[in-house]
């Protein structure tokens, strides 16, 4: 092998796992617990493991790669258990309890569907900025940009000299519409920074329309409440990151991954655009994987302890959410989409005497206590519990035998909690509870796949996360799914995933253009000069900053993109524009067009209503520029017979009977390797379970295909 | 049998009914034979039915232009069996899974099998409150989904729809008192073919309503969303089979009534439970009303829950007042619409519930009374202002209930109205538009037993309450906002006090002609009450406008401004603040067209409280008054809690003095006390000699004409002659 040249690192919340790649695409994995304390320490711990698992020091290890790509939970722990910076916030007159009001929405969101309706149950999430910190001034700028209230500077300087006495460490500053007009942000930001400088103190100043210039003043509001709260912190730990990563030879930045799934440094003045980017690494992985296996639509999904994340490319195309949620506050960041379920294999298993209604989840036994057959504490029955139960866990080899699962005592607790309620046998109740989980899973997918408006038999199938391959027999089962996919390294596939990425910008500003729905050439010709202005002012911008970061200009390739809808919607569509500039009417009509194609495809045909006309509301950029990257290896495929890693044979209860199923050693099955079920395929940190007459196929890039029987 | 699926589906609607009958039990199952032959496999279908109409309600909301459907969620959509029963439905606005089966059975017993026809494809709409909706707002969209040539069930979807074309802009016309001034009504129509809205329907829309994209474009989304549920469902069938399908979403149905039964079984005490609430409506001298009946409406609603020892909940509403020449009256369908939706968020929440919790139920509605009009053509355009209050007595009913069982984490003191306000004119623009504001779907909440009420995010008819972005409401409206904030002591006080509500202040803007109109106010008298000695929500605000007002002036020279009208209902910061034309508008605002530079003020009501207002505790109380949900005078006053200020002027509570203070009210408490028989004895002679305001006299007198029970009880409590009494009160 030769010297790796790729550093990628997923920190989650319980495991950090690293992925070392070379040249040939030759890779191999670390892991270590998360130390959410000082991140780099299991960083580095994480990543020694790998560079024994390579052969080689750490020294060696860093002062030979190009890239160490991490991507850490640190700014989401922050957030979450509230230890971020002490904060002020200047907002408009007469809107200042919406730190406290919210969006009513927050006060249930994320919740699942029972508590959504069990109003008791719903609370806001607690303030990042307190009441008594929060200063309005006069002002009101409207939806068209015009100034309609002028801004009240004294006031404005009044709140600026308080927050400074209140000692905050940061001064946020959200005006509403400030994203079509900044003019009242940016005066009430150089107050602050001229009285802060009075005071000879250092306090960071934030503003909406800078951190995120889009429509929502609350999810504006809380992109810079969540920027100023909790990067700095996360900024730090990065730092700590890139300087364990220099003692030990690195020569360049460390990089970390954008929730739109570019790299970005870890000096990007935004970084609450990089906080939820854990499971982003899995799409572009699966991007990654689909270009090399000539796919571009593809659904990756990610099966763990407690929730079932699916992505989505549809023909080559992945999918931007605007609104997401983190720890309940609704932000506009864009992120790429993911579906998620409550699915994982942690997830509690309950049934209702009363009523005798299964329910799995929503809660979680997580890692402590963990399943009951964990024997650490957890005494409620799980999913896990079920799969050691039916033989479909090898209780010496969970984490290559560092736990020993206690079988009987999970199967004691399921036996009394759940089948004696439901009044079925123990396995078949077991193989119940998984079936159900699957079904959701399977069902989930329909309906992702459903809202593409292309066929399944178009997509192929990515299953990686710990538990994906345990149960992705069920959860693919009939679909008709074009090729189903899974990987040695599946319990890292997302670490790998963020070793694929590019270097990427993602510029884009608000923008109210309407179209009428029968326009005369003319009006489209004009609609269309200021369409490519935009873009070549955003183009401009975007390809300064990569320049900045030492790209080379004949690297960076750009991509304009608009959001769309019919004039009074209030939701858009994104089009990734056809065309680079927009020449002629005729172009601002393919334009359109296009819209309409996606939009069809996104809501049904029947929902069609171009007699409203069109609306543009937003127009971006996104400017990319390569990074060295994994390439897997591709190798002739040798005989069938997968019997150089068969490792044995487990009694494992599947389909309403016990079999005796061949065991195989994963990460000994060779290309060409042929397995048939019922066969259980094994790997320190994760178990395919290939069902009865099923088939798993090891093709000449090592990857895993099952084929329904 | 009657009921097999090539028969007429008039014939297997009738034959249900008559299973049901003979059995007590849904279409006849009296044996769950596919739950017990695979309970896993039963649960997961169910599951299933449920993910479909969640992410079609999804796809819904992507395409809407309503910041009502898409900002708040003010939608809900359903699959129902071929009867019209529904199986599962989604989130969102429940009240109207039941609505859409009434409009379904409607159809099917109307026979429009016949004629209009029932094909794959077809789109039927309603909006008619008699045939099955709440008021013509609520448009629902149904369409048959048929598999080899045979009905197998029902898509429906139901959205509110902001503009309703009434003689006022919005859709809760509070200025109705007949049907004929509602708006535009779908009656049952089929509107689509071959999976396509019908142009002529759609020009019609586009004709009859003040902004018709918001319909059109909800009708757009309900179909797709019809038809994502419809073919899902068909997929489904291909893998279980069409007999399998029949019948298994039957006996969900029957599952979900004995599921209710049990769930009331285990979390109440069975027995009969009595409450009620008042709601009164102040119309006299507001301009645009005929004078077909009272100026001023007090509704009384007594309300009798049965819990049988079965599990069966039976709600009676004898007594309560006949119906009206006013927008306030309701449906069966839109009681039946309270109670589904009260249950969904009290004991049926577990995402499985479908009409068979309806089942489990009884409504016993009066003839007559404002909740089963004999006259179809009333208005219903805001029933919600007498079936908030119901279903909020009928929130403290079972509360009662839950805390005698034990179950007191799920108490929950009832809902009230969160009065609406809808607007139309000249837009920003320079377009006529029409719109209702749904900012109020974000009220306070009635107070727990465990903690306060929810603040600015609750209202009964959507546990998934908002009250979304100024940024997106200020696109389709010609007003903006200069202030949005919680109103101190909204919540009613007690050991846990209700969830306070906020008011929005707005500059009109780039307009002159903006018509506001407003509803659901009952501004004279609670229209619900506390529990176990909390105070009732306090009744709702009056409005304040200044017409003319010197704001760009006082602006021009960086002079304060009012954000709120303030804690000074005798000289608000209005008056304080800005010169110009000051209005106080009790009830309805129902006035001349608003211009740029007016300002407005609209607020929205809080919910009761729990517990006794001296055992709330001191420093929560200092909370709330440092974040502003509670006045420091109120803290003191009400709460008995004496708070002084620290180095930052922030409230600290003064832990001695508010002891001393507490005892002291106590004192005064007992001092003020009589025994209650000497109480009911100086209230008997008030009785006696009906000393009571006009509007008390009349709603009395009215509910002993139509009530021999009401007027034999009062009798007999009272030791009097309650037709004599009020003899001269009974029209």
């Amino acid at each position: 092998m030769t010297h790796p040249i790729v550093i990628g690192i997923d920190a989650g919340g319980t495991m950090t796992d690293t992925i070392l790649v070379d040249r040939d695409g030759h890779f191999k994995i670390g892991k270590s617990a998360t130390t959410p304390k000082n991140e780099s320490e299991g960083f580095i711990a994480s990543a020694e493991d790998a560079a024994d698992a390579w052969g080689c020091t750490l020294e060696e290890l860093f002062s030979g790669v190009n890239v160490v790509l991490y991507s850490g939970t640190g700014m989401l722990n922050t957030l979450l258990s509230r230890t971020g910076r002490k904060l002020g916030l200047i907002t408009t007159k007469g809107l200042e309890d919406m730190v406290l009001m919210g969006r009513g929405l927050q006060a249930w969101a994320d919740y699942s569907y029972a508590d959504r309706l069990h109003a008791v149950t719903h609370q806001h999430p607690d303030p990042l900025v307190p009441r008594r910190r929060t200063h309005g001034v006069t002002e009101r700028i409207d939806q068209f940009g015009d100034i309609v209230l002028p801004l009240y500077e004294h006031e404005a300087r009044a709140a600026a000299k308080k927050l400074i006495a209140d000692k905050v460490e940061s001064i946020c500053i959200m005006t509403v519409f400030s994203h079509v007009n900044p003019t009242h942000e940016k005066r009430i930001a150089e107050i602050c920074r001229e009285e802060i400088k009075a005071a000879g103190v250092e306090i960071g100043v934030y503003t909406s329309h800078e951190v995120r210039p889009v429509i929502r003043e609350q999810s504006r509001l809380n992109s810079v409440l969540i920027e100023a709260y909790a990067t700095a912190r996360g900024r730090m730990q990065l730092k700590s990151i890139e300087n364990a990563s220099k003692k030990y030879g690195f020569k360049y930045g460390v990089q970390t991954l954008l929730s739109f799934g570019g790299l970005t440094s870890i000096n990007h003045p935004r970084l609450h655009e990089t906080m939820i980017s854990g499971p982003i690494g899995g799409i572009l992985g699966a991007a990654y994987v689909g270009k090399l296996i000539g796919n571009d639509s593809l659904i990756c999904s990610d099966m763990g302890g407690t929730s079932f994340d699916m992505g989505v490319i549809t023909r080559g195309q992945t999918r931007i959410e605007n609104e997401p949620l983190m720890d309940r506050f609704k932000l506009n960041v864009p992120t790429l989409h993911l579906d998620t379920i409550g699915a994982g294999a942690g997830m509690i298993l309950k049934v209702d005497p009363l009523t005798k209604k299964v329910s799995l989840g929503p809660e979680s036994a997580g890692s402590d206590p963990g399943p009951i057959c964990f024997a650490r504490g957890g005494t409620e029955p799980t999913i896990a519990d079920c799969d050691a139960i039916l033989g479909r866990l090898n209780p010496d080899y969970f984490l290559g035998g560092k736990v020993k699962l206690q079988v009987e005592k999970a199967r004691a607790a399921f036996k009394e909690k759940c089948a004696d309620v439901l009044g079925v046998g123990v396995e078949e109740a077991a193989e119940g509870m998984i079936d159900m989980l699957e079904a959701d899973a399977n069902n989930a997918l329909r309906r992702v796949i459903s809202g593409q408006g292309i066929h399944p038999s178009e997509f192929t199938l990515l299953s990686y996360g710990g538990s994906g391959p345990l149960h992705l027999a069920g959860c693919s089962k009939g679909i008709g799914f074009k090729d189903i996919i899974t990987f040695q390294f599946a319990a890292a596939f997302s670490a790998f995933g963020c070793t694929t990425a590019d270097f990427m910008r993602r510029h884009s500003v608000s923008t109210q253009i309407d179209v009428s729905g029968k326009p005369e050439a003319a009006a489209l010709t004009s609609v269309g000069e200021k369409v490519s202005e935009v873009w070549r002012d955003l183009a401009d911008a975007a390809v300064a900053e990569m320049l900045a970061d030492g790209h080379a200009r004949e690297k960076i390739t750009t991509t304009p993109f608009l959001m769309m809808r019919y004039t009074g919607q209030l939701e858009d569509v994104e089009v990734i524009s056809p065309l680079p500039v927009v020449a002629s009417a005729q172009d601002m009509q393919k334009i359109i067009d296009e819209f309409e194609q996606v939009y069809a495809k996104v809501n049904h045909r029947v929902s069609r209503y171009g007699e409203a006309g069109y609306s543009i509301t937003e127009l971006g950029l996104v400017a990319t520029a390569d990074k060295v990257k994994p390439v897997l290896v591709k190798r002739p495929l040798g005989k069938s017979d997968p019997a150089s890693a068969h490792k044995g044979i487990r009694q494992a209860y599947i389909g309403g009977r016990w079999h005796a199923a061949n065991l195989y050693e994963m990460d000994d099955l060779q290309p060409g390797h042929e397995v048939i079920g019922p066969a259980i395929i094994e790997h320190p940190a994760t178990t395919l379970v290939v069902h009865p007459g099923d088939q798993v196929f090891v093709d000449e890039w090592t990857l895993l295909h099952y084929r329904h029987s | 049998m009657l009921n097999k699926p090539t028969a007429p589906i008039r014939e297997r609607l009738i034959e249900s009914e008559r299973l049901m009958e003979q059995t007590g039990c849904y279409n006849g199952i009296t044996e769950l034979s596919l739950r017990n032959d695979d309970p896993l496999r039963f649960e997961t279908l169910h599951t299933k039915l449920r993910a479909y109409c969640v992410s079609a309600r999804e796809m819904a909301r992507r395409i809407s232009a309503s910041p009502g459907v898409r900002e708040v969620g003010e939608m809900v959509v359903a699959i129902y069996t071929p009867e019209g029963d529904a199986i599962a439905l989604s989130n969102g606005i429940m009240v109207h899974v039941h609505t859409m089966s009434r409009f379904i059975k409607w159809m099917i017993r109307n026979g429009y099998e016949e004629n209009p026809g029932i094909r794959d494809g077809d789109i039927f709409a309603n909006n008619d409150a008699f045939i099955g909706t709440v008021q013509v707002p609520d448009v629902m969209d149904v369409m048959p989904i048929f598999y080899d040539g045979i009905l197998v069930g029902w898509a429906g979807a139901v959205c509110h729809e902001l503009e309703a074309g009434g003689i006022t802009p919005g859709g809760d016309v509070a200025l109705a008192q007949e049907r004929f001034t509602e708006g535009l009504f779908v009656c049952a129509e089929k509107v689509g073919e071959n999976d396509e809205l019908r142009r002529d329907y759609v020009i019609r829309c586009e004709r009859n309503l003040r902004m018709p994209i918001y319909w059109v474009l909800d009708e757009k989304a309900k179909v797709a969303s019809c038809i994502d549920m419809r073919e899902s469902v068909k997929s489904l069938i291909d893998e279980i089979g069409v007999d399998y399908w029949l019948k298994v979403s039957k006996e969900f149905i029957e599952e979900g009534r004995r599921a209710q039964l049990a769930r009331t079984r285990q979390l109440t005490v069975p027995g009969k439970y009595r409450g009620h609430t008042f709601y009164g409506h102040v119309t006299e001298g507001k301009p645009g009303y005929q004078p077909l009946g009272d100026p001023n409406w007090l509704y009384n609603i007594p309300i009798e829950m049965e819990v049988g020892l079965d599990g069966k909940i039976t709600m009676d509403f004898e007594g309560t007042q006949p119906w009206g020449y006013h927008s306030m009256n309701c449906t069966p369908a839109g009681m039946d619409g309270g109670m589904f939706v009260t249950l969904t968020q009290h004991m049926n929440f577990e995402g499985l519930v479908n009409d068979g919790a309806w089942m489990a139920t009884e409504l016993k509605l009066p003839h007559g009374t404002w909740t089963n009009p004999d006259n179809e053509l009333v208005a219903t355009a805001t029933s919600w202002a007498l079936l908030l209050p119901a279903y909020g007595v009928f929130q403290r009913l079972l509360s009662r209930s839950f805390v005698a069982r034990g179950f007191v984490e799920e108490a929950f003191v009832g809902q009230v109205n969160s009065p609406m306000i809808e607007m139309g004119g000249v837009s920003q623009y320079g377009t006529p538009f029409g719109m209702a504001h749904f900012e109020c779907a974000a009220a306070g909440s009635g107070a727990l037993a465990i903690k306060d009420g929810l603040d600015t995010a609750y209202v009964g008819w959507n546990p998934e309450s908002d009250m979304g972005n100024i940024e997106i409401w200020e696109q389709n409206m010609p007003m903006l906002y200069i202030g949005r904030s919680i109103v101190p002591n909204s919540g009613g006080a007690g050991k846990y006090r209700g969830g306070c509500s906020f008011e929005s202040t707005w500059l009109i803007n780039k307009t002159d002609h903006l018509r506001l109109v407003t509803s659901e106010h009952s501004s004279r008298v609670f229209d619900n009450a506390g529990m176990c000695g909390g105070y009732p929500a306090p009744t709702c605000q009056k409005h304040r406008a200044v017409r003319n007002s010197n704001v760009f002036e006082l602006a021009g020279q960086g002079r304060p401004l009012a954000h709120t009208p303030g804690q000074n209902p005798y000289h608000s910061d209005f008056e304080m603040r800005f010169e110009g034309e000051f209005e106080l508008v009790e009830g309805p605002y129902i006035t001349a067209p608003h211009k740029s530079g007016d300002i407005f003020s609209h607020s929205y009501n809080g919910g009761g409280g729990y517990g006794d207002v001296l055992e709330r505790d001191a420093e929560k109380t200092a909370w709330d008054v440092e974040n502003g949900f509670l006045t420091k005078e109120a803290a003191e006053a009400v709460f008995g809690i004496v708070l002084h200020e620290d180095a930052d002027g922030m409230p600290l509570p003064d832990f001695d003095a508010t002891a001393r203070l507490r005892k002291r009210k106590r004192a005064e408490r007992l001092e003020k006390a009589v025994p209650v028989s000497q109480w009911l004895e100086k209230e008997r002679e008030r009785v006696k000699h009906a000393d009571f305001a006009p509007e008390v006299r009349k709603m009395y007198a009215s509910a002993m004409k139509l009530s021999q029970r009401f007027t034999r009880e009062f009798d007999e409590f009272w030791q009097v002659d309650g037709k004599a009494v009020f003899a001269k009160d009974a029209k």
